[in-house]
């Protein structure tokens, strides 16, 4: 089943030119990696299918809702985690994962369950009861992901969910969603211009680079197309600088 | 718990445990104003009690005894007597010995009085630091209260001896009875009392309002400059809440801190005012017939909900503009300021005693509406009160769906400006 359709996508910024006609699709369970350089679109599609954003033309659905003009059943579907986020400083960890979960839950069992799940995947202990405004940046993006995920979102959207985090983090962080995609099936879209950490994690990736999407395939797929070692080889020559990237 | 709910509770807790929001909107309000007024009001208790008057005597006649003598006798008032052969000496001495007032009575004080030409007293206020003199002024107002006795007495014993029956007739030939005419009520009260009582109803009010709207704003400027600063604005926009309810949330978060931080300055600057026991002539505007009603009341409520509605609406809408707290506070700042300052013209100043276009400029800003209600509502007038109730609603539901409506668009995440902070890099 298709969760993601995206079709000739485009979003400009006055004069700026952010996407310029992308089109992609993501099946159910999979984790989809859209990779690419610093400004390439990857925040601005993630925006445009969290109903953040408006596109300027093109369309794009979540589960067959249209993202414009179905937004609040998109966000009934979907968990974004921002690529800079934060959390109330004066709530506790606890407190703040009560307040999301509420939102999500039609009942207060159903709450307290993803709370629980919430509390585990973030790893945090008894430290999710002290104040958020305690917390290191690490530990305060374990909330965040925990958030995001507790809910079992039917897609969830990570905009670079690792970065700016030390190896220890960062590796706890890409741990954590390879384990809840495989125990509970939940649909991942990542943005990333960590290429390792994309071949860690996604089944399937697209390259985008100045708001045009150059390639799609597995990991796999895109080096043998390449016949490249890795995907940081494959996307130097996919974008026509494949000379430079031995430098 | 709905989602409105869920989401309000989180802007209440989140503002009741700013610990900086809670110092400075409801700590020093409730501290700072009792102290002042207290600090105040122990100057003026110790002015106030017993008042010591340096007093030296030229005069060998038997008035300038007399004079001694009532001052001796007057209450709280002690009198020490100054041998001195010169005023200067006597001025030396006086501010040697730390007296805050030196009575001079003069060489030909008795004889004047003797020979029925007016006599005068001298009265020299010392002062040797620069304070706020209130002791000086308080001894020189009984000095004078007293001479002024002594000085009736002797008039009437002086009238009495030129044979006139009635020397009260005499010295007070025409006398005031002062009465106002309130609401086509005659009220024995005199107009100046009757001022007076008005006056610290159209300071009060005015200045109730001025700060409620002022704090309310700046609250609701920085709830939602917080989600840009703090980086959450995003997550919230994501959540399967309709965005009517998440700014629905925000106004009742920041209305009611807004309602305990003005609470607080109430009861600050009741206790500070309080200090001052300005006089008060125990006459109050329920004495004067200056009521108002349940239905009255109900309309003032609803004018100032729906002015602080209006305050925080468009406080949120400039606020979704600013990129950081600091720039939402000064944007809000130098919008509604001006706004809500003509509220503060109004303590000194009606609206029907101005010319036609201030009138109407006054009454298009929605801050004077509870002032001018009030004023109203006491004196009965309901209609132009429930004009204004429409009036407010109007402005408040505009403005309050404009900034729904901006706040459902991307405009919320692109709508940038920075002020008070210079642009990063």
């Amino acid at each position: 089943m298709v969760v993601v359709k995206v079709e000739s996508l485009e979003k400009d910024y006055g004069t700026v030119k952010a996407l310029r006609g992308i089109s992609f699709s993501i099946n159910e369970g999979e984790i989809f990696g859209l990779i690419g350089p610093n400004g390439a679109g990857k925040s601005t599609t993630l925006k445009i299918l969290a109903t953040l954003l408006t596109p300027t033309g093109g369309r794009a659905e979540v589960f067959g809702h249209d993202v414009v003009k179905d937004a609040p059943k998109v966000r009934e579907l979907i968990s974004y985690l921002p690529e800079e986020a934060g959390a109330y400083k004066n709530l506790t960890g606890m407190e703040y994962l009560e307040f999301m979960a509420r939102l999500y839950s039609k009942s207060p069992e159903e709450a307290l369950k993803m709370v629980d799940i919430g509390a585990k995947l973030s790893g945090l202990g008894e430290r999710l009861h002290d104040k958020v405004s305690t917390y290191s940046k690490g530990m305060t993006r374990k909330l965040l992901l925990a958030r995001a995920l507790m809910v079992k979102p039917k897609l969830a959207i990570l905009d670079e969910p690792a970065s700016g985090l030390d190896i220890v983090n960062a590796y706890a962080i890409r741990k954590t969603i390879r384990e809840f995609a495989r125990n509970e099936g939940v649909t991942f879209l990542i943005s990333s211009h960590n290429m390792l950490e994309v071949e860690f994690l996604c089944h399937r990736v697209a390259l985008i680079d100045s708001g045009r999407i150059i390639d799609t395939g597995s990991p796999k797929e895109l080096k043998e197309r390449y016949g490249a070692e890795n995907l940081e080889e494959v996307f130097m020559q996919a974008v026509g600088k494949g000379g430079d990237a031995s430098g | 718990m709905g989602d409105f709910w869920i989401m309000a509770k989180k802007e209440l807790k989140n503002l009741f445990r700013d610990k900086k929001l809670i110092f400075g909107l409801v700590v020093v309000p409730l501290i700072l104003f009792p102290v002042m007024g207290r600090a105040i009001s122990v100057g003026m208790e110790q002015a106030q009690g017993e008042t010591r008057v340096a007093i030296v005597n030229f005069d060998s006649g038997q008035y300038g005894e007399v004079l001694i003598k009532t001052l001796r006798m007057s209450p709280n008032v002690t009198v020490d007597v100054v041998n001195a052969s010169s005023l200067e000496e006597a001025l030396q001495r006086a501010v040697a010995e730390k007296q805050n007032v030196l009575v001079v009575i003069p060489q030909d004080f008795s004889s004047r009085l003797e020979k029925n030409e007016k006599a005068t007293v001298g009265i020299y206020g010392i002062f040797t630091t620069v304070g706020a003199g209130i002791k000086e002024s308080i001894s020189e107002g009984r000095i004078n209260a007293v001479i002024e006795v002594l000085s009736q007495s002797i008039a009437r014993i002086k009238v009495e001896r030129l044979g006139a029956e009635n020397p009260d007739a005499v010295l007070q030939p025409i006398a005031t009875e002062s009465r106002s005419v309130i609401k086509g009520r005659i009220v024995d009260v005199s107009p100046s009392v009757v001022s007076g009582v008005m006056a610290s109803q159209s300071f009060s009010i005015p200045l109730i309002v001025f700060l409620m709207v002022m704090i309310t704003a700046q609250m609701a400027a920085g709830a939602m400059a917080s989600e840009k600063e703090n980086k959450t604005l995003e997550t919230l926009l994501t959540l399967p809440v309709p965005r009517t309810k998440i700014v629905g949330a925000k106004i009742f978060g920041t209305a009611v801190m807004g309602l305990v931080a003005a609470i607080a300055y109430m009861i600050g600057m009741n206790s500070y005012m309080g200090s001052f026991n300005f006089g008060s002539s125990g006459v109050t505007l329920a004495d004067l017939g200056l009521k108002v009603t349940p239905y009255g009341m109900v309309l003032f409520v609803a004018a100032v909900f729906l002015t602080i509605v209006f305050s925080l609406s468009l406080a949120m809408l400039l606020a979704i503009f600013a990129e950081d707290v600091q720039s939402a506070t000064t944007v809000v700042s130098a919008v509604i300021m001006p706004l809500a300052f003509p509220a503060f013209l109004l303590m000194y100043t009606d609206v029907s005693n101005m010319p036609a276009v201030f009138k109407y400029l006054m009454l298009a800003t929605p801050f004077t509406h509870p002032i001018i209600d009030f004023r109203n509502l006491l004196m009965g007038n309901y209609l132009p009160v429930l004009l204004s109730v429409i009036y407010l609603g109007i402005t408040a539901a505009g403005a309050l769906y404009t900034t729904a409506w901006l706040f459902s668009t991307e405009k919320v995440l692109t709508a940038k400006i920075s002020w008070g902070k210079r642009k990063r890099g």
